[in-house]
C-alpha cells in the first residue's frame, strides 16, 4: 500500500486564501498588526468584521490566514498552550519564544499526514527588553523576523512602499501614517474588496485595538 | 488469604511505570467528542468519496447525495428567525419536497441544513445529544456558543473526508441573548448576525440583506425571512417546496408554519405585483 | 487489623475500608492548614506557611496558593509534590475548556475535574491517591457570586461557606462556625480569615499567606505588612478582651507576641 504525500506546492494557491490581506509594521517602541475584515467562502463574503487574529499572552498577537477551519484550530490551539504556559509559570512566553514554538509545532504539522495550512504574523513587544518584533511565518513554516511584513497578495502593493517609507525609530503616528498608505493603495487597486482592516497595535501596556476609520473611497488617479 | 491478596498486588509492581497516556486515561470526563467512524481502506478517503458521489464530473456515478437548498437566518430586536426551503434534490431530481431543514435540537437551540442531508442530520442530532449531556453535567443549559464549537471541532476532525455541510446555530441563552453562528465542513465557524447557506444563498442575501435592520419588529422579520426564500426558491433550480419558518425567542422557539411556496408565490405577485418577469395570462 | 489489606491499593479490607485512602487522609492531617472563606462579593484563601530554613530563599519557594486560571484559585494541605501533579492537570483542564467551548471552567466544573482525577486514583492498579485535599474559590464567569470548594482524596468534593482542611482543621473549623456570618464585607472576611489561621499558627503574620479573590480581578495576594496590621489589631482586641474577663492588664503577654513578627 503506498500513500500519496500532498504536493505541498498545491497547498497554498488557493485564490480566497491569497485576498486575505496580513500586514505588520515594527517601530520604535510597539508593533502594529492590521489584518482584513472579510470572510469568504467562494463568491459570497460571509461577515464584515471578521477578527483574524489571537492574543496569546500579555504582550504577544498572532494574526493569520489560510485554509478555512486550519486557521482558527491552529491559532486557538497555539493560544491555549501559551496560556498554559503562563499559567504553569506565572510568567509569560517572550514574543521569540512564542514564534519558535509555534513554528515547531507547524514544522511537525507540515510532516503530519494533515498538515495545517496557515501563514502567519507574530507581533509582540518584549516585556523585559521593552524591544518590539514582528515574525512572519508561512505555511511551510518558514520564520523571519523582519521589521514589516505582509501576506498574500497585499505583498505586491505594500512591501514596495514599506521598503521605501520604512525606518526602524518610527513612532506610533508615522507607523499608521505609513499603514494608511499601504491600506489605500490596496483599496486604490486591490480588484477586491477585503472590507477594511482591523488594527491593533502591541506596545509594552499591552496589546489594544486601533480605532481605524477606512470608509474613504480611494480612487485611482 | 494472604495469597489472594499477593496476586493481587503483585502487577502493581511489575507495571510501576505510568506514562502520560495512561495518566491521561486514568480520567475521562466523557467520551471523546469525536466519534470513530471506520474509513474506506484506501489512502485518501475523500477523493474516493468524490469519486464515487460526484454526479456533475459522472452523471453514473454510484451514490447520489442530496444537495442544493436555500436557508437563512439572522438576528433582529426581538430574536432570531430562522427559514429554509424544503426541497432535497439529487442531481437533477427532485428526491422530496417536503424535507424538515430546521433540526429541533433542543426547546432553545435550532440548527439549519445544507449540503448533504444525511450527514446535517446525523450531526445536528449527535450536537442534540452532546447539549443535553452538557446540561446534565452542568447543570444549565449549554451556551450557543459552545454548541457551535462542539459541532465545529467535530467536523474539523473529519476534515477531508467528505462531509459536507453548512449549518446555522440559533438559540437565545440567558447569558448571551440572541447568538448566531454558521459552521461549514471546512471547519469554518463565524459568530454574525446574519447568513444565507446553500445554492440559493445569493438569491435569499439579495432580498435580505436590502431591507434587513436589526430594529425590525417582529411581523416584519417574519415577513422578511419568508420572503428572502420565496426569492431563492423562485430563482434556483435546486431550492423550492414549502417555506420552513421559526422564531427563536427568550424562552424558546416558536415555528411560524410550515406553507407552500407556490400559493405564497402567486399571492406575492398578483397582490403586490411583484414577479413582474412572471405573467398570469397567456399570451 | 489490616493483615495485608493495606498494601494493594485496589482492595477492600473486609470490612469495607480503602485503607490507602484513609492514610492519604492522615497525609492530610498532617500538611499545613488552609483558610477559605467566602464574603459578601469576595472569596479569601488563607494558608499557614512552614517556617523557612535560615538559607532557604522564600521569594522563591512555590506558595501552596495557585492558580489554575485566571479566575479560579487552589490551596490545598498535604503532599506538596503530589499537589503539584494535580494543580497542572487542573490547568490542563482549565485551558483545555477554554479551547473546546470557548467558555472559561465554571468553579463547579473544575472541582468536580479534581475531585474526578482524585477518585480514579483511589480505584486504578499501579498508583496511589494523592495525599492532598484541595479548596477550589473563584467566580463563575460573567457571575458575581463567590465560591468555595472542597475536595479531599476520595474524591469526594462539597461546597462551603467557610472551611478549613490540614493540620487542626477541626479546631479552625469549630472556630468558623462560631464566627462567620452571612454578608461579611472585605475587612471582616479578611479578619475572619486571618483570625481562624492564628488558632492554630502560632508565629503570626509571617507565616500566613492570603490570597483574595474579587469578580473579574486578577488573584491578589495580601502584602506581609497588611496582614501584620490584621494580626496585630487582632492580638490588640484578643487582649483588651482578655482585660476585660480578669480585668488585669495583660501587658507582657499581648507584647510578648507582638514582638515576635519582626525579631524572627
Amino acid at each position: 500500500m503506498s500513500f500519496q504525500i500532498p504536493l505541498q506546492a498545491q497547498l497554498n494557491n488557493n485564490h480566497t486564501i491569497r485576498k486575505h490581506v496580513l500586514l505588520g509594521i515594527t517601530g520604535q517602541d510597539f508593533t502594529l498588526i492590521a489584518a482584513s475584515k472579510a470572510a469568504m467562502r467562494g463568491a459570497t463574503v460571509l461577515k464584515a468584521a471578521d477578527d483574524k487574529t489571537r492574543q496569546l499572552n500579555k504582550h504577544t498577537l498572532m494574526a493569520f490566514s489560510g485554509e478555512a477551519g486550519d486557521t482558527i484550530q491552529f491559532a486557538e490551539y497555539i493560544q491555549a498552550n501559551a496560556q498554559l504556559y503562563s499559567m504553569r509559570n506565572g510568567i509569560d512566553l517572550s514574543p521569540s519564544a512564542v514564534a519558535n514554538f509555534v513554528r515547531g509545532e507547524l514544522a511537525s504539522s507540515l510532516r503530519s499526514r494533515k498538515p495545517y495550512n496557515v501563514n502567519l504574523l507574530l507581533g509582540g513587544v518584549d516585556p523585559i527588553t521593552l524591544k518590539p518584533s514582528l515574525y512572519w511565518m508561512d505555511y511551510l513554516a518558514s520564520l523571519a523576523p523582519l521589521p514589516y511584513a505582509a501576506h498574500g497578495y497585499a505583498q505586491y502593493y505594500c512591501l514596495s512602499i514599506l521598503d521605501k517609507h520604512h525606518h526602524p525609530d518610527i513612532n506610533y503616528e508615522q507607523g499608521i501614517k505609513i499603514l494608511r498608505m499601504c491600506t489605500d493603495e490596496l483599496k486604490r487597486r486591490l480588484p477586491i474588496d477585503f472590507k477594511g482592516m482591523l488594527v491593533k497595535v502591541i506596545t509594552k501596556d499591552g496589546i489594544r485595538e486601533v480605532d481605524y476609520d477606512d470608509s474613504a473611497r480611494i480612487d485611482c488617479p | 488469604m494472604d495469597t489472594l491478596v499477593a496476586q493481587y498486588s503483585q502487577p502493581m509492581f511489575e507495571k510501576e511505570n505510568h506514562g502520560e497516556d495512561d495518566q491521561m486515561e486514568l480520567y475521562q470526563p466523557a467520551p471523546s467528542l469525536s466519534l470513530k467512524f471506520a474509513m474506506p481502506p484506501v489512502a485518501q478517503p475523500s477523493a474516493w468519496l468524490r469519486a464515487a458521489t460526484d454526479d456533475h464530473a459522472n452523471p453514473n456515478c454510484p451514490i447520489k447525495i442530496a444537495h442544493g437548498t436555500t436557508t437563512l437566518a439572522f438576528r433582529f430586536q426581538g430574536g432570531i428567525i430562522v427559514a429554509t426551503d424544503s426541497r432535497a434534490t439529487a442531481g437533477n431530481w427532485i428526491a422530496s419536497q417536503t424535507v424538515k431543514k430546521v433540526i429541533e435540537i433542543n426547546s432553545c437551540l435550532l440548527g439549519t441544513m445544507a449540503g448533504g442531508a444525511a450527514d446535517c442530520q446525523y450531526w445536528l442530532a449527535y450536537l442534540g445529544m452532546q447539549c443535553r449531556l452538557h446540561e446534565l453535567r452542568h447543570k444549565r443549559r449549554i451556551s450557543v456558543a459552545a454548541a457551535s464549537k462542539i459541532l465545529a471541532n467535530l467536523v474539523y476532525s473529519y476534515k477531508g473526508m467528505g462531509l459536507s455541510m453548512g449549518t446555522m446555530c440559533a438559540g437565545v441563552t440567558p447569558s448571551e441573548g440572541p447568538a448566531l453562528y454558521y459552521i461549514d465542513s471546512d471547519g469554518t465557524r463565524l459568530a454574525g448576525n446574519l447568513f444565507c447557506v446553500g445554492s440559493g444563498q445569493t438569491f435569499a442575501y439579495g432580498v435580505l440583506d436590502a431591507e434587513y435592520r436589526y430594529d425590525l419588529t417582529e411581523q416584519e422579520a417574519l415577513e422578511l425571512g419568508s420572503r428572502s426564500i420565496l426569492a431563492a426558491t423562485h430563482r434556483d433550480a435546486y431550492s423550492g417546496g414549502f417555506i420552513n419558518l421559526y422564531h427563536v425567542k427568550e424562552d424558546g422557539w416558536v415555528k411560524h408554519g410550515f406553507s407552500d411556496t407556490n400559493p405564497i408565490f402567486w399571492k406575492t405577485k398578483l397582490e403586490k405585483g411583484e414577479f413582474s418577469n412572471v405573467t398570469s395570462e397567456m399570451v | 487489623m489490616a493483615s495485608g489489606y493495606d498494601r494493594a491499593l485496589s482492595v477492600f479490607s473486609p470490612d469495607g475500608h480503602v485503607f490507602q485512602v484513609e492514610y492519604a487522609l492522615e497525609a492530610v492531617k498532617r500538611g499545613t492548614c488552609a483558610v477559605g472563606v467566602k464574603g459578601k462579593d469576595i472569596v479569601v484563601l488563607g494558608c499557614e506557611k512552614r517556617s523557612a530554613m535560615k538559607l532557604q530563599d522564600t521569594r522563591i519557594t512555590p506558595s501552596k496558593i495557585g492558580l489554575v486560571d485566571i479566575h479560579v484559585c487552589l490551596a490545598f494541605a498535604g503532599l506538596n509534590a503530589d499537589a503539584r501533579i494535580l494543580v497542572d492537570k487542573a490547568r490542563l483542564e482549565a485551558q483545555s475548556h477554554r479551547l473546546t467551548v470557548e467558555d472559561p471552567v465554571t468553579i463547579e466544573y473544575i472541582t468536580k475535574y479534581v475531585a474526578g482525577v482524585q477518585q480514579r486514583y483511589t480505584q486504578s492498579g499501579g498508583v496511589r491517591p494523592f495525599g492532598i485535599s484541595t479548596l477550589i474559590v473563584g467566580f463563575d464567569p460573567l457571575d458575581k457570586t463567590p465560591r468555595l470548594y472542597q475536595t479531599e482524596p476520595s474524591g469526594i468534593y462539597s461546597a462551603w461557606k467557610a472551611n478549613a482542611i490540614g493540620r487542626s482543621s477541626k479546631t479552625v473549623r469549630e472556630f468558623l462556625e462560631r464566627n462567620h456570618k452571612d454578608d461579611m464585607d472585605r475587612e471582616t472576611t479578611l479578619k475572619l480569615t486571618i483570625k481562624s489561621l492564628l488558632e492554630v499558627v502560632q508565629t503570626g503574620a509571617k507565616n500566613i499567606e492570603i490570597a483574595i479573590m474579587a469578580p473579574g480581578k486578577p488573584l491578589e495576594m495580601l502584602p506581609v505588612e497588611d496582614i501584620e496590621a490584621y494580626v496585630k489589631s487582632i492580638e490588640q482586641e484578643k487582649a483588651e478582651a482578655a482585660k476585660k474577663k480578669t480585668g488585669r492588664t495583660p501587658g507582657t503577654g499581648s507584647a510578648a507576641i507582638l514582638s515576635r513578627g519582626p525579631d524572627e
